[in-house]
């Protein structure tokens, strides 16, 4: 007996996308992510122009990682074009992809991942007994919000971080009000941190991952770098970057999908974790010590415990890279040292690895490759869900505690395909 | 798709009365959403920035951080009520305006860009604030198009309602 079962409406995760699980009888036949938003053909639209118009229109790919596309064209630009940039124009990136990370992880944790696991469809539902935890994940957003504003000049889509430097650097009083408030809100993020560790993860997707970050600078945690770290113990140059995205088309989606060795892998906060966990300091690595086990090798449901532990880092970090920043005289902007030549930008976003390449000759964008997180993550969001939907068919879950236990898959992984509706489909045959 | 009311909104007289009945006494507070990029998106946002000038402390945009904002309000003591401005498709002519009441906003969660509407209605709800999102048909949102002259007027004429409705509480 054939039947579809479809919930319409799949809010919470970013982007035109759906799933279909096809069933024979018990048997999970396929499940496919499928991606409907088309494709917007961004990397050809940047071809010949200047690098700075690219970096107008780059970052326009997406509005909550909008400082993370910045950071990874600037990085893949300025190695084209043979600039190192200043030491306080590094810090003061690094001070926004911090402001950048608190906003994005404290909206994806306690807005859009947790009504799964206390049983509301919604934060609105979730008002009345969690009240106060959702006022204090907005009062984090809102501070996230307020460092991307003073380091990139807007909320969403600022100009101020340029090629070589920034337009204006932040005042001393605009560093110290970040860091006072940092400081205030971290008792916050520890409650967070707490909160999602009484969680209870459900165990159907678990299986072995593969992992993959950026190797952060200078041997520290941190959002950005020039070699990537593999879970299997390698480390492979971001310029190599094709090497472990190995990008194809699949029917179903118009994002394409990456494998590497042939197998799916991970990227995101959870695989930060994995690989530069034993590098986090202060109460995030005290947090990080009791609460990381085996099972966060297995279930990608622990990419929530991981982003509110990383909010956490975040915050703790903030009043040091305020000083820094602040300790630190303007300087001039860097200037380009040739105007042919090819780079690679990969940082961390808060869903996980994004790289921009970039290809210049004699001044102009020749070749623009973007590869974003969720696109890398796709192949393996379809295997932890295929696995849960046949471990949950097999304990004789109904629909939508099956629908429920796959949503909750696809949000860990909090999926970027950007803007509008979302459906899921199970399909039984 | 919201349940709409079939608002007074072809004059402008008639749409000041309609949100003079939402806003009763109290304070009143604007906020923009929408990309100005994208031509009509951006409706909203233009609504908020010609109001601005006239109340920079209640007028506000997405580009002043809608969530921070409106959690800003909630903590005020004080009668208030929040328009919310944005594009929407409401099936009618470019440039119609329609004002959806707070017990017809639906509560799912539709975008993850910002913090959903009815997220935001259902925290000033419970602050005892209104609220009431203002819709504005759009004609085109292609990117980097001009704003359509039909949403022009109807931003003109919303502005006005409201800085009129603004004006008696300042």
């Amino acid at each position: 007996m054939s039947r579809e079962l479809n919930v319409e409406a799949l809010a919470r995760v970013e982007g035109d996308g759906g799933i279909t699980v096809t069933l024979d009888g018990k048997k999970v036949k396929s499940v496919t992510l499928d991606v409907h938003e088309g494709p917007r053909l961004i990397e050809q639209l940047v071809r010949g122009m200047t690098p700075a118009d690219d970096l107008n229109v780059i970052p326009r790919i997406c509005a909550i990682c909008t400082l993370s596309h910045r950071y990874a064209a600037l990085r893949g630009l300025e190695k084209a074009l043979g600039i190192t940039p200043p030491e306080k124009t590094q810090l003061t990136r690094e001070l926004m992809m911090l402001g950048e990370n608190v906003e994005s992880n404290s909206l994806h944790t306690f807005l859009l991942a947790l009504p799964d696991f206390l049983g509301y469809p919604s934060a609105v539902a979730m008002l009345n007994d969690y009240g106060d935890d959702v006022k204090r994940a907005l009062r984090l957003k809102k501070f996230g919000n307020h460092v991307m504003e003073v380091t990139s000049g807007r909320i969403v889509h600022g100009e101020n971080p340029i090629i070589g430097g920034f337009g204006k650097y932040p005042s001393r009083k605009q560093l110290d009000e970040i860091r006072v408030k940092a400081q205030e809100l971290v008792p916050d993020a520890v409650r967070d941190v707490e909160l999602f560790a009484s969680l209870e993860y459900p165990a159907y997707s678990e299986a072995p991952m593969v992992f993959m970050s950026v190797n952060g600078l200078k041997k520290k945690y941190g959002f950005a770098g020039d070699s990537i770290l593999i879970s299997n113990g390698k480390e492979v140059s971001c310029e190599d970057y094709k090497k472990l995205t190995n990008e194809r088309v699949v029917s179903h989606s118009f994002a394409k999908r990456s494998l590497y060795a042939d197998k799916p892998f991970t990227v995101g906060a959870n695989a930060r974790m994995v690989n530069m966990g034993k590098r986090l300091d202060g109460q995030a690595a005290d947090m990080f010590k009791e609460h990381f086990n085996d099972r966060w090798l297995t279930n990608p449901l622990y990419n929530n415990l991981a982003q509110a532990i990383e909010m956490l880092w975040s915050l703790e970090h903030l009043p040091e890279a305020c000083e820094a920043v602040a300790a630190m005289d303007d300087p001039k902007i860097a200037q380009p040292t040739r105007l042919t030549g090819s780079g690679t930008g990969a940082v961390e976003a808060p869903r996980g690895t994004l790289y921009h390449h970039y290809e210049i000759k004699d001044g102009l964008i020749d070749v623009a490759d973007i590869i974003t997180p969720t696109a890398q993550n796709l192949d393996d969001i379809e295997r932890h869900m295929k696995l849960t939907a046949e471990k949950m068919l097999a304990e004789g879950k109904s629909d939508p505690e099956v629908r429920l236990g796959l949503e909750m898959v696809a949000r860990a992984y909090d999926p970027c395909i950007s803007c509008a509706t979302h459906l899921v489909r199970l399909k039984r045959v | 798709m919201h349940k709409l009311r079939d608002a007074p909104g072809e004059t402008e007289a008639g749409l000041r009365a309609e949100l003079e009945s939402v806003a009763g006494q109290g304070r009143v507070y604007v906020l923009g959403l929408g990309y100005l990029d994208k031509a009509d998106d951006g409706a909203g946002v233009l609504v908020a920035h010609a109001l601005k000038k006239l109340f920079p402390s209640y007028s506000y945009s997405e580009h002043d951080g809608v969530e921070g904002t409106v959690l800003d309000i909630s903590e005020k003591k004080e009668d208030a009520t929040v328009f919310f401005v944005d594009a929407a498709d409401l099936h009618a002519p470019p440039g119609t305006i329609r004002v959806v009441r707070r017990e017809e906003i639906d509560d799912r969660e539709i975008t993850t860009h910002r913090v959903a509407v009815a997220l935001m209605a259902a925290i000033l709800e419970r602050a005892g604030k209104g609220c009431a999102v203002i819709c504005i048909q759009p004609e085109t949102i292609e990117f980097r198009a001009q704003t359509s002259v039909p949403v022009k007027e109807a931003v003109g004429k919303l502005t006005a309602a409201l800085s009129q409705v603004m004006k008696v509480r300042d």
